[in-house]
Order: structure tokens, then sequence, then C-alpha cells
């Protein structure tokens, strides 16, 4: 434990902070608080568009349990793990017009109120928001958890020190400069977790011997892992739903979504596609390969280690010299409050906006001073990334369960909202219903009690009765006339 | 492209491109990594397979997303006032 290896974690923080506030003082005189504070004003530019949209994605299992596993499978895990190139041109490619202009002509801020408008429902938006925040918030409080348990592996102090480190910085800044902070902080987290990978690249690599030692090695005593199947660990079926669970249903993630409603042009927009595949790929095939590189540094059994995520904690006390171990550890907390801030402000979002205004608005309340706005949107936020904070001190483990229901659970409820709601005029209101409500209960449900389709993860399930159960309520039961259409299919 | 309608015809024919490259990618990554784990060549220590399925298929998606964004993707003014 030693104080100076704190310092440049305490200094990237107070960056972070800055970042939000320059951007704040910056907001101060533009109208349109909510568009500013949730959005940031639809003005990101391509890189930045990018930065966020894979930093928001790539998270602490990303940096942590992912690369873990590469140590016990092998190249099968990085095959797999590629398929992730796809979480940034699909759903710009897909989304990103299509919300950019329907943001702008509704006025929204949200994927909720475009939800809303679409299908003329404030039940299926208070679903939606009821979605976002419980499966958000489960998702952060692992991000906040798994953040602290690397930081007192690492860093040989407490866990809660490590939270209020940069668990409590996270919501601060987060709640201080909204959106357009959670972007700019966000595009430094993503270069710096650029920057640590090719940091713990190097060192894991000379603590092992080198590269042809390494492989060598590899090549001797572990020949599976050198397999596509690695020897049994590798399945089909786990490639297939890894296919749908990290690849393709990516495009219905609602944090990933809202990024198409923040950039200021197209031109933008196609750099963004270009420039964010090719750095989620960096990143994935990157931080696995430094996994598989550890066998050179951790040489015993898994059972050796506990679990496969504690292989990179060693790995990086291992290989990595003391004194820059404090720098080595920014690049994967950058991934865990990356994702902790991006998921924040659109679980605030929906909050403030999807409930809190909207129920104003519709019981004839005036509109907000924005001042007013400003004071309750920055209260919201913090007070949710604290409850969050908190709950991460001791989680329960109904958390964990949440955690692991979050991220098909959200596919599963926003795959075919979305798809069919924004490309067909035939989805109505009830399919859409039914499969957000119908679909996410029976996803949680296989997923809490195990069970599989043919083996195969319960993403299968969820996102085949989510589909069954649109189809069902859109062709079984006629909609009134939809005023709203004209405005999403405008001439058809 | 002036009218909505026009906008949103091409916005609907990205998303197909963009759905097509989707399964370009899936084939190449087929092809990349299953269809080359039988050929026995090594290329940095590692099998073929090992490389043109992680690497290559990062490669490939990089080159694809260029291409479609040049070819396919056409720049529309998201602030215009509709016209419909």
């Amino acid at each position: 434990m030693n104080f100076l290896q704190l310092i440049p974690l305490l200094l990237f923080m107070v960056v972070m902070v800055g970042i939000s506030f320059y951007v704040r003082r910056e907001a101060a005189s533009e109208s349109g608080f909510l568009s500013h504070y949730f959005v940031g004003n639809r003005a990101l530019g391509g890189f930045v568009l990018a930065m966020t949209t894979v930093a928001t994605y790539s998270s602490v299992s990303s940096f942590v349990g992912g690369p873990g596993m590469a140590w016990h499978i092998g190249f099968g895990w990085i095959y797999m793990a590629v398929v992730q190139v796809t979480a940034v041109f699909l759903v710009l490619g897909i989304y990103g017009k299509r919300v950019a202009l329907l943001s702008r002509k509704l006025n929204a801020v949200t994927v909720v109120d475009i939800i809303r408008a679409r299908y003329s429902s404030d039940a299926l938006a208070a679903v939606s928001a009821l979605v976002i925040v419980l499966f958000f918030a489960g998702t952060m409080t692992a991000q906040f958890v798994g953040g602290a348990r690397l930081f007192a592996a690492t860093m040989g102090y407490d866990y809660e020190m490590g939270l209020v480190v940069f668990g409590l910085i996270v919501v601060i800044y987060t709640a201080i400069g909204g959106f357009r902070a959670v972007a700019f902080t966000d595009t430094l987290c993503a270069l710096v977790m650029m920057a640590g990978i090719v940091l713990l690249f190097y060192f894991v690599l000379q603590a092992g011997g080198g590269y042809a030692n390494i492989m060598q090695n590899i090549a001797d005593k572990h020949p599976e892992m050198l397999e596509p199947f690695s020897g049994g660990n590798m399945p089909l079926g786990l490639y297939f739903t890894q296919w749908l669970l990290v690849g393709i249903c990516t495009i219905a993630l609602p944090q990933s979504v809202v990024r198409g409603i923040s950039y200021k042009d197209t031109k933008g927009l196609h750099q963004a596609m270009i420039i964010g595949t090719f750095v989620v790929g960096f990143m994935n095939i990157g931080i696995n390969m430094i996994g598989i590189l550890s066998r050179g540094v951790l040489t015993e059994p898994l059972s050796a280690y506990g679990t496969v995520d504690n292989i990179i904690p060693t790995s990086i006390a291992t290989a990595i010299p003391e004194s820059i171990v404090g720098f080595a550890i920014i690049g994967p907390l950058a991934a865990s409050i990356s994702t902790i801030s991006g998921l924040l402000i659109v679980a605030a979002s929906s909050v403030i906006k999807d409930v809190f205004i909207h129920y104003r608005r519709k019981n004839g309340k005036g509109e907000l001073s924005p001042t007013r706005l400003r004071a309750i949107s920055v209260v919201a936020t913090a007070t949710l990334g604290v409850v969050v904070f908190l709950v991460a001190l001791n989680p329960p483990s109904v958390i964990w369960l949440i955690n692991m229901f979050a991220f098909g659970g959200l596919e599963t409820a926003f795959f075919w909202v979305l798809i069919f709601g924004l490309f067909t005029k035939w989805a109505n209101k009830y399919g859409a219903l039914f499969s957000a409500v119908g679909g996410t209960i029976c996803y949680c449900f296989s997923q809490g009690f195990g069970i599989k389709l043919f083996g195969l993860h319960p993403i299968v399930i969820g996102i085949s009765l989510s589909l069954l159960f649109f189809l069902a309520g859109s062709f079984l039961i006629k909609d009134k006339e939809n005023k709203n259409l004209e405005v999403f299919f405008p001439g058809e | 492209m002036v009218t909505d309608f026009e906008k949103l015809k091409q916005i609907k024919k990205e998303a197909a491109v963009t759905g097509l490259a989707l399964l370009t990618l899936i084939i190449f990554w087929c092809v990349a990594g299953f269809g080359m784990a039988g050929v026995d060549v090594s290329v940095f220590y590692l099998p073929l397979w090992a490389v043109t399925g992680t690497v290559g298929v990062w490669l490939f998606a990089i080159i694809m997303v260029c291409v479609m964004v040049k070819f396919f993707f056409k720049d529309m003014d998201l602030t215009e006032v509709e016209d419909r």
C-alpha cells in the first residue's frame, strides 16, 4: 500500500470532474436544458460519438472477466469476442439517422420518448422506463463492485476506499455535467483504456519471457487453447448465442440507441461507425490477448487463483512493477466508470423526462424554469447514483440476478419494439407491450430457473418468445388509428 | 434529398445495407475461423484460423464499414424542417 500509487488515479478523476465543470459552464447560456443535459444538445462530433458508444458498451467485465476466460479457454474466446466489432456500426447504421431525425421532429431526448410517440402508449413508455432503470441499476452496481474489487486486489487498499475514490466521483461528474460530460469523459476513458491495453500487453509479455516463449509453452502444455472449440470448452452453441447476445441484439440496447439522438450531422455519424469499429475491435482483441499471454505469468491451474475473475488482477499485480501499477489500473477502472456514467445519465433521463416531466405536463402543470429543472435533474442523477453506490457497499444477492438478467433483458425488451416500430407501419402498441413485458418476463424466468432451449443461452428463448408476442399482439388486436404514424412514415 | 419521404427511403436502404453487411461479416467470420481451422499453416506461432478469425475479422469489418459508408450511405440534413 503506497499513497504515491494513488496519485495517477486521483489526477485522472480530477480531470474528469474538471471536464464536467467545463462543459457545464459552457451550457449555461444555451437553451433547451433537457436536450443539453440528457443528449448533449445533439452536437457530438464523429470521434466523440464513436468513443462514448464504445466506452459505455465496454464494461469492467470486458477488462476482467472476459480476459480471465481467454486465459482459461484460449483463442476460441477471442474468436467469440471479436463478434463485438458489430457493436457500433450495426446500431448506428440501422438507427443512427432514423432516431436523429425523429428526435428532432418530436423534440425527443430519450429512446422512451420515441417509443411513446411511435406507439402512442403511456403504458409501454412506463414499462420501458422501468426496465431501463431496473436493469441499469443492476448493471451499474456490478460495475461499481467490479471496479472496486479490482482496485482493492491490485492496489492493496480497501474495497470501500476504491468505491469512494472512483465511484463517488463518477456520480458527481455525471450529475454536474450531464450527457455532454459523459460523452467527453467517455472519450478520455476510451483513450486511457486503449493506452492501458498497450501498457498491460507490454508488461505481461515481458514478465512471461516474450511472445515466442509464451506461445511455445501454450502449444506444449495447453494445445487445446489453439483450437476453436478449445477441447470442448467452447461449444458451437456458445458461439451461436454470443452472436445474438453481444452481436446482433446489441442494436436494442437503449444506452447505444440514445447515442443516435446525440450527434450533430451525418458526416460525424459515418466517421463514428468507422472509428468505433476500429476501437471496439482493438479493445476486444487486445484485452483478451493479454488474458492469453497471462499464461506466461500465471502458470498454475485455475484452482490456484480461485475464479477466472481473479486472473487479470493477479496478472497485473504480478507482471507490472509497483511504481506504475497506479497507471495500469486506470485503464480497467476507466472501463468501469465510463459504463456507469453512460448508464446513469440514461437512467436519470428516464426518471426525469419519461416519468416526472411527462406526468407533470399531462396533469396540466406549467413548464419548469431551466434553473429549477437543472436542480431537479442534478439531484435526481446524483440520488440515483448514490443509491447504487450504497447498494454496491454491501450488494444483496438479488443485485447479481438483476445484473445477470440485464444485458439479455434489455435486448429482449427492446429488440422487436425498436426494429418493427421504427421500420414497419403494422407494428402496434399491443404487440410492443406484449413483447416487452412478456418477452422480458419469460427471459428472466428461463435465466433464473436455468431453462434452456437445445442447451442454448436463455436469450434464444427471450428473443423468440418476444417475437411471437409481438406478432400475436400486432395482428390479433386491432389498434385505434395512430395519429403519429404520419410523423414516423411520411408519405407512405 | 429534400422531402422526409426521400430521407426515409434512403434510411431504409442504409439499414438494409447494414443488415447485409452483418450477414457478410457472419459468413466471413465462419470461413476465417472454423473454415481455416483445418489448415496446417502457422503465422506468428499461431494456427492460421487464430489470426484470420480474430485480427482478420476485425480488419475485414473495418474495410466493410468504410465501403458501406462511402458507397451506400448518404449525407442528409438532420435539422431541416419537414417538407411533407
